[in-house]
């Protein structure tokens, strides 16, 4: 009498992703490109005479800054291939005829794309506390980095989902996800002048990932409680929620072809 | 018509005194020492007050850094972003205050000051406020040592595990 309790689809598409990205070699791939990024950042922090200016606060602050900022870019590099890349290799339509609702598909392909960030975030563990030791911003680092970049991960892993499911291409949807992705850091390299003054700071604070990177800097750089610019946090918080149930509310209507057209 | 060239010169003589030159305007500032760190932040607070009979108007604010010992290159921009203002009319008596925001980007010794000077400034000296002698320590930055084997050593260890991974894979999809 006792009937096995099935798995939910989620959980299914979720294992079947993640043998494909960990497994698949993509995963691990990756993570190696994003360990030799940190290690030239690290190394110039460390031995660079110019760059050695930096107080080791600062240096922490940059390292765990690249490191969500990277971390970002492999979850919506993943998620920009997860509709679009089976379109492309004419697997969607298989995976449609799976007894599993469409919702859970996209659920459990985007669980699997956010994988990538504990894994990335793993990988710079020891950077941090290469070049926190010694100052006590280790636990810091950690705690701050891992919920911003948490944070980002999901509302970057929905973005590109969200775009994977409308583009007509997998190369659109990676390359619209990229830019994206520049669009957002792009106030990052505006001078510290134009960061000023109430457009500036409103800039700063409606964009999620200029807000997040910044509150990693006031904790981790200025020494600030993690409470005290918790404002900063708003637009990440809001863009998580706002993306995600963007793309549950779109999700089931994925389809063969970007649009609902069979 | 005889009395037009005395108008003209009172009114000239007026609108003289409506608009004081700069350097009739004096300067102080809050501090006249900082001790602080390489990369902090600090603040000088600079006065400018109008003890003239006419109000003070069309007057810029400028502050300006310079290393006391040489061999230090300074670049002022680096250590504060604004270092010009444009101040409001300061009525007959009356001062205004600026606070200028700086950090502190190389180590040693310096000084800090402020000048103010008249738009129409052509031809006259701007008047100075007293230095501000800044100190800033060095910091401690980071110890090189021990960052080779581990930029070499992380990439190492995860290309050994996707090198396995991928070896693991070619034989379970090769025939045989």
């Amino acid at each position: 009498m006792s009937a096995e309790r099935a798995a939910p689809g989620w959980w299914v598409v979720l294992q079947q992703e993640l043998r494909d990205v960990w497994l698949g070699g993509r995963g691990p791939t990756l993570a190696l490109a994003f360990s030799l990024i940190l290690s030239a950042v690290a190394y110039l922090v460390a031995t660079n005479t110019a760059l050695n200016f930096l107080e080791q606060r600062e240096a922490v602050g940059l390292i765990v800054q690249v490191s969500v900022a990277m971390g970002g870019l492999l979850v919506v590099i993943a998620a920009a291939d997860t509709v679009s890349g089976e379109r492309d290799r004419g697997t969607l339509e298989a995976l449609l005829l799976a007894p599993v609702p469409r919702r859970q598909i996209a659920a459990g392909k985007l669980a699997a794309a956010l994988s990538l960030w504990p894994a990335a975030f793993l990988v710079a563990l020891p950077y941090v506390w290469f070049l926190g030791r010694g100052v006590g911003v280790v636990g810091d680092a950690v705690v701050v980095g891992l919920l911003v970049g948490t944070l980002l991960a999901l509302e970057l892993g929905a973005l590109g989902l969200l775009l994977s499911l409308f583009a007509g291409s997998n190369r659109v949807s990676l390359a619209l996800s990229v830019f994206v992705l520049l669009a957002l850091f792009a106030p990052t390299q505006l001078s510290a002048g134009a960061q000023q003054g109430w457009a500036g700071d409103l800039m700063l604070r409606a964009n999620p990932l200029t807000a997040g990177v910044h509150y990693v800097g006031r904790v981790l750089v200025d020494g600030h409680s993690f409470g005290r610019d918790a404002d900063l946090l708003v637009a990440p918080a809001v863009a998580v929620i706002a993306l995600c149930a963007v793309v549950l509310a779109v999700s089931g209507r994925l389809a063969l072809r970007p649009g609902g057209a069979r | 018509m005889r009395r037009l060239p005395a108008i003209v010169a009172a009114v000239a003589v007026f609108l003289g005194g409506a608009s004081s030159a700069g350097a009739d305007v004096s300067v102080t500032v809050d501090r006249t020492g900082v001790a602080t760190g390489l990369g902090k932040r600090f603040t000088v607070r600079s006065i400018f007050a109008n003890p003239g009979p006419g109000e003070a108007r069309g007057l810029v604010a400028h502050l300006n850094i310079a290393s006391l010992r040489p061999g230090v290159y300074v670049d002022p921009e680096d250590w504060s972003t604004s270092r010009t203002r444009y101040l409001d009319p300061i009525p007959a008596g009356g001062s205004a205050t600026v606070r200028w925001s700086l950090q502190a980007v190389n180590a040693g010794t310096f000084a800090v000051y402020v000048a103010v000077l008249p738009q129409d400034a052509a031809g006259r000296p701007p008047t100075v406020g007293r230095t501000v002698r800044v100190t800033v320590a060095e910091r401690r930055t980071l110890d090189a040592g021990g960052i080779l084997p581990l930029a070499l050593g992380v990439p190492a260890a995860i290309g050994v595990a996707a090198g396995g991974l991928a070896l693991r894979r070619r034989r379970l999809v090769s025939p045989g």
